[in-house]
């Protein structure tokens, strides 16, 4: 995903890659990026109270949650805890492309 | 407590997500080979590495995706990683396991709860210990290249 995002967004950097939702909220203090994407099954913490933490620094940051889990009750949790956007995997290039560019554009 | 087994419609729920995975991912859909109720193993089938979802909520049991290292480097390839390294191969395995059963949530709903994915490479004990006598197990195709899901799921009623 990295390599599609720096590849397809030109400009964008690649501040941070977290292997979990502790690791994340972490690296969103040290880094404060402009945009963040989140799978929401992760060790630790899981993806919807990692949104609510970054929330809590920063309620403008747009946060596109990338996951696995395809039930509407999820992605609705996710959308009402403060996230922008929600893409289910498995996912093309054109669509992760499409749907980063609609929650930056969004701010 | 009652259980109850999946359905042969719910099993299908699985067999979609396995196919897509690998349409959407690549632009070649996976072949399903077989599907069928595994007979009594003692020692689950599986290749060099497995991706391994346990499952609770409303329901109990696992998922799990197991294929050769070749087909790992091929779906690497297909994401635009070069870097086949041991710690990218068994990403890349958790995440097919990963997706396929959270796809299932579509029918399941969210109270099929699962887990993070356990990534192993060889055979491990942890698989013998996760999977019931009789399993259903999807043998797939992609590529050229072999794999297998393996679904062992109760409802609990």
């Amino acid at each position: 995903m990295r390599i599609v995002l720096a590849g397809k967004l030109p400009g964008a950097q690649i501040v941070g890659l977290a292997r979990d939702g502790a690791q994340a909220v972490m690296m969103f203090k040290a880094h404060q990026p402009d945009a963040v994407t989140m799978d929401l099954t992760m060790p630790n913490m899981d993806g919807i109270r990692c949104i609510e933490e970054i929330m809590a620094i920063n309620s403008d940051v747009p946060i596109l949650v990338i996951s696995a889990l395809a039930d509407k009750a999820t992605a609705i949790a996710a959308l009402r805890k403060g996230a922008r956007g929600f893409l289910n995997k498995p996912f093309t290039e054109k669509q992760l492309v499409a749907a980063l560019k609609e929650v930056i554009s969004d701010e | 407590m009652n259980k109850k087994d999946i359905s042969e419609v719910e099993l299908r729920v699985f067999i979609t997500a396995v196919t897509e995975y690998f349409q959407a991912l690549a632009g070649e859909p996976a072949q399903v080979r077989s599907a069928y109720l595994g007979a009594d193993l003692s020692v689950p089938q599986s290749y060099d590495y497995t991706g391994l979802i346990t499952i609770s909520g409303n329901y109990r049991g696992c998922v799990y995706f197991s294929c050769r290292q070749v087909l790992l480097r091929r779906l690497l390839v297909c994401m635009g990683e070069n870097d086949h390294s041991e710690s990218n191969l068994l990403d890349a395995v958790g995440e097919v396991a990963n997706t396929i059963s959270g796809n299932a949530r579509k029918h399941f709903g969210a109270a099929l709860e699962i887990s993070v994915p356990v990534t192993i490479h060889g055979p491990t004990e942890s698989i013998r210990a996760a999977v019931r006598a009789r399993p259903f197990v999807i043998t797939i195709d992609w590529l050229g290249q072999a794999a297998i899901v393996m679904i062992d799921l109760e409802r609990l009623v």
